[in-house]
């Protein structure tokens, strides 16, 4: 039972929400996705029809999704969680087989004229499934052995789906943004210790059984791993993206080399320039302040949501919130790592600036769950 | 665990005696404890959410450092860790004295089949005789369609060749990579190179062997892996043996000389500058040596090395050092020259009668036969072949060329005393220019015995001292007054102070005597006398001048023109400055007139 359905007078109706919604919150928002048309303008090489066109649609497409999920009261997403949850799994077992298959990786599904990808889906349905599971479990129960196992499997499951397509970034993401509402939501310290402890001792296990009869893994993924340990190693191969990359972020200096004038990304040096490595091009042209800026942008909206967060006495309210802007802490920050060389190279794209249809759509939705969060909010 | 009533009694009972309602107090009372029980939870969501803002925080400043770092540096380019395996160099390379390349290595590839793997074999035939015209195509057709396993096509083919044959796309054509020799220059310094060629050849690689010049003499040590590579250094320098060659070709066309060799050496070292000996080849495509008539004849034939001439009145400052060595004249001592000088049934001659006596320095300078002759008949044969050995005369050049021991200088079988007059002024002794240029060294350097040498930069011992500093420089001093005032008056070099002499040997026969209208003219030169630094060797084989109404062949006409163009050319290249004439040289100009 939630908190809020006791003090329903509180909370505004109609079309007065729209002065309750979290308008520094869209703002942050739209800044990022200008940005992120910028940088698409600049990487077509000059024209807005090839990437930054259909993007600026989208983005206008989910900003009106984001406004009527806003508008729709956070109790009935919170009813809703289990069904979501539900169908973005059957959605994912049916890209297993039916799914088509781009860039080495099955992963799309196509629904009519949608084309969708439900791993894009799962990672907001699972965020909404766990905050409405611990919105419902007795607090007092949250860290007994069954039902922690409960929302472990609500995890685990969807993840080893995303493993088999392979979709490795967006795996790490589901582990890592589930955990973290377990984290939010009070489950013991211990339980994420012995994970993490368990994580460690595997990662050592497995380098220990290296050139050995029991070795864990294949030898090519452990040349994986050395090439990230050092790209130079094989600058032509794995190691290129990555190199790559960091040319291109050496290259624009301290203020870059102006708005259309980066070489690396120009000259089709970077793969993947428009995608996952469009920060590269930002950070050459417009150099470490430009990329700054967009760091600070998005800690800008990690922060209003944080501050949604703090001051929203629903739990489902306040653990969904922080399970999105975790997400989406995660989606950047991980990008940016594996750009600058910080983590491995795994495909997760920079929210709202790479180009790509769904993933953006999906989370200006999630960003809507905020916003309603946020309206509805117990005063 | 201690429970409290779910409705507090004593509290309902007390409100009922107040006419409330006790479902009110109820309520409230779980709503004070539902917010306590959230008033905890929430205490620690809000411990997580700030462990949370702490790692998010964390992970913002690393990224932003990073940011920072990657700003921060130079951006590089990305190389391979390992390169490939370094291309091994069988065979090391030729350089010349700056460092610049006369001989060096090439990639190229051999083209083999392997009939017995190939699609349509009568088709492969075909197409190959198009792209190589020279093959021939029965004898290829057949040996492709027969029963052989292996064949080579060609031994060294072009990347268009090999394009054009990897577009048959034949699996039974194959290709062989190999190094090859390439000599970049071509014809220049063709025979101080000589060449290489395939010796066993493989499919994956061929071995490289020098077949003449220092190829050959530096056979074992260019091949040796030892040497890790180290190139080979030679004296001659790139630039001034192209103005050589140049010059020296221009000069044999001009003179009609069938032949000319020219050596241009530093008098102190015996390094030898430019040599250069025409007609000539090019080393990447030697020519076969000549199977019939004279191998002197052949473009492979090194003159300046391997060809031994009388090399005529050249000869005769050698008879009057060694006569000023021994004490038995000085520079104005005058000596008998009437012509014809007899001596048994011999005559010995002078190109003109220079009258009843001479003094030394003229006889250099007017150069006659007579009175070298009696210079040499005083010296005597035996302290003459003694003399000529010290300064290399009677063995062959121990130069770096394979060819140089077949450069065995021709001596009289008994050195009689007219043998001893004959040489005197050139005649009955054969000998290479390259001997002449080494004895001219020694004479220019003060006396020091000097070995000709092809290496550049070798520790070099001072030479024995064979002359006494004092006579050669009166020598020398004889030499220049020469160029001013006497046979090769051509050889003035403009601010270069050239000292020289000439020489005009009628060819012997091949059957005997002399012919009388073939000569080898002969220009030697040293330059600049005041300092001398070089020794220049010109021969022209078989000049003829016709400008003039009767066909000139003395050296003074055909030598010393061509000699002073080279010194002309070749010493700014040397980094000589061209100098004002010494007041002493002054004087004597003076007297001339």
């Amino acid at each position: 039972m939630s908190y809020l359905e006791h003090n329903l007078k509180a909370v505004p109706t109609g079309f007065r929400k729209i002065f309750y919604l979290n308008w520094p919150l869209i703002v942050l928002l739209t800044a990022v996705a200008c940005v992120g048309f910028l940088m698409l303008y600049s990487v077509a090489g000059g024209t807005l029809d090839k990437w930054a066109a259909p993007q600026m649609k989208r983005f206008g497409v989910g900003m009106v999704g984001m406004i009527v999920v806003a508008f729709v009261p956070i109790w009935f997403w919170r009813n809703l969680s289990t069904l979501a949850y539900v169908v973005s799994f059957l959605l994912l077992v049916a890209v297993e087989f039916f799914g088509s298959i781009g860039m080495g990786a099955q992963r799309w599904i196509e629904i009519g004229p949608l084309r969708l990808q439900p791993s894009e889906l799962m990672k907001i349905a699972l965020v909404m499934m766990l905050a409405a599971y611990y919105d419902w479990l007795d607090v007092s129960k949250t860290s007994r052995p069954l039902w922690v196992a409960i929302p472990a499997a609500l995890i685990l499951a969807p993840t080893f789906l995303v493993l088999k397509q392979p979709d490795l970034g967006t795996a790490i993401l589901l582990v890592m943004g589930g955990g973290l509402v377990m984290f939010v939501a009070g489950v013991s310290l211990w339980y994420f210790g012995t994970v993490l402890a368990a994580g460690v001792g595997l990662i050592w296990l497995t380098f220990e059984s290296r050139g050995t009869s029991w070795q864990l893994i294949k030898d090519y993924q452990f040349s994986r791993i050395d090439t990230f340990l050092d790209p130079g190693s094989d600058p032509l191969g794995a190691g290129y993206n990555i190199t790559q990359a960091q040319i291109a972020l050496g290259s624009g200096g301290w203020a870059g080399r102006g708005f259309m004038q980066g070489t690396q990304s120009r000259l089709n040096f970077l793969p993947e320039k428009h995608t996952d490595f469009i920060f590269t091009t930002l950070a050459e042209e417009f150099g470490f302040l430009g990329a700054f800026s967009l760091l600070a942008l998005y800690i800008g909206i990690i922060a209003f949501c944080l501050h949604s967060a703090l001051t929203n006495k629903d739990r489902f309210a306040a653990l969904v919130t922080l399970g999105i802007a975790g997400t989406f802490f995660l989606f950047f920050a991980v990008n940016m790592s594996m750009v600058m060389g910080l983590v491995p190279v795994v495909g997760v794209p920079l929210p709202l600036v790479s180009y790509g249809g769904t993933a953006m759509m999906i989370l200006l939705m999630a960003f809507g769950l905020v916003q309603s969060a946020h309206v509805h909010r117990p005063r | 665990m201690i429970r409290t009533p779910l409705r507090p009694l004593a509290r309902i009972l007390s409100a009922r005696e107040r006419g409330e309602n006790p479902d009110a107090i109820e309520r409230e009372n779980i709503r004070l404890r539902g917010e306590a029980a959230r008033d905890r939870t929430r205490l620690r969501a809000e411990g997580r959410l700030l462990v949370m803002g702490v790692l998010f925080l964390m992970a913002f400043v690393t990224v932003g450092a990073r940011m920072g770092v990657l700003a921060a540096v130079d951006p590089q380019e990305p190389q391979l860790a390992e390169s490939g395996p370094a291309i091994l160099t069988q065979r090391a390379d030729i350089l010349d004295r700056s460092g610049r390349v006369l001989a060096t290595n090439l990639v190229t590839h051999s083209l083999y089949a392997q009939p017995q793997m190939m699609v349509d074999p009568a088709r492969v035939a075909q197409e190959l005789i198009e792209i190589f015209p020279d093959l021939d195509g029965k004898r290829l057709s057949a040996d492709l369609t027969g029963k052989r396993k292996f064949l080579w096509i060609k031994k060294k083919i072009s990347p268009e060749q090999m394009q054009a044959v990897h577009d048959i796309g034949d699996p039974g054509l194959l290709f062989g990579p190999r190094e090859m020799r390439l000599y970049p220059n071509g014809h220049l310094a063709a025979h101080i190179l000589g060449g290489a060629r395939f010796d066993k050849e493989g499919v994956s690689s061929a071995e490289v062997v020098g077949v003449a010049g220092v190829e050959k003499a530096f056979d074992t040590w260019l091949r040796d892996p030892a040497n890790d590579g180290a190139p080979l250094t030679l004296s001659i320098d790139l630039t001034v043996q192209a103005a050589v060659e140049e010059v020296l070709a221009g000069g044999m066309k001009l003179m009609n000389a069938k032949g000319a060799t020219a050596i241009l050496m530093e008098v102190g070292t015996g390094e030898i500058v430019a040599m250069a000996s025409l007609p000539d080849f090019d080393p990447n495509d030697r020519p076969a040596p000549l199977t019939k008539g004279d191998a002197s004849d052949s473009p492979l034939f090194n003159r300046a090395v391997q060809g031994v001439y009388e090399l005529g009145s050249t000869f005769k400052i050698f008879a009057v050092a060694q006569a000023l060595e021994l004490g038995l004249v000085n520079p104005a001592t005058m000596i008998a020259t009437q012509s014809p000088m007899i001596y048994g049934k011999f005559r010995i001659r002078d190109f003109h009668n220079y009258g009843a006596q001479l003094s030394v320095t003229d006889i250099i300078v007017k150069s006659s036969n007579i009175g070298t002759a009696r210079i040499a008949q005083m010296i005597g044969a035996d302290r003459q072949r003694a003399f000529l050995g010290t300064l290399g005369f009677l063995e062959p050049t121990p130069v770096e060329l394979v060819e140089a021991p077949t450069g065995r200088p021709l001596i009289p079988a008994k050195w009689s005393e007219i043998s001893a007059m004959t040489i005197g002024y050139g005649h009955g002794l054969s000998a290479s220019p390259l001997h002449l240029a080494s004895a001219y060294a020694t004479v220019a350097n003060g006396g020091r015995k000097v070995a000709p040498t092809l290496l550049h930069g070798q520790p070099h011992a001072p030479g024995a001292q064979v002359i006494n500093p004092d006579v050669a420089a009166e020598a020398l001093k004889m030499m220049r007054l020469v160029v001013t005032r006497g046979t090769a008056s051509f050889g003035e070099v403009q601010g270069y102070q050239v000292a020289g002499k000439t020489g005009t040997a009628d060819k012997t026969k091949p059957t005997g005597g002399y012919y009388k209208d073939k000569v080898i003219a002969t220009f030697a030169a040293v330059f600049p006398v005041n300092a001398p630094k070089y020794v220049m060797v010109l021969t022209l084989d078989e000049p003829v001048e016709t400008s003039g109404s009767e066909p000139r062949r003395t050296a003074g006409w055909t030598a010393v023109p061509v000699g002073a163009e080279v010194i002309r050319r070749t010493a700014p290249l040397l980094g000589l400055r061209p100098e004002m004439e010494a007041a002493e040289d002054m004087g004597l100009t003076l007297v001339r007139n």
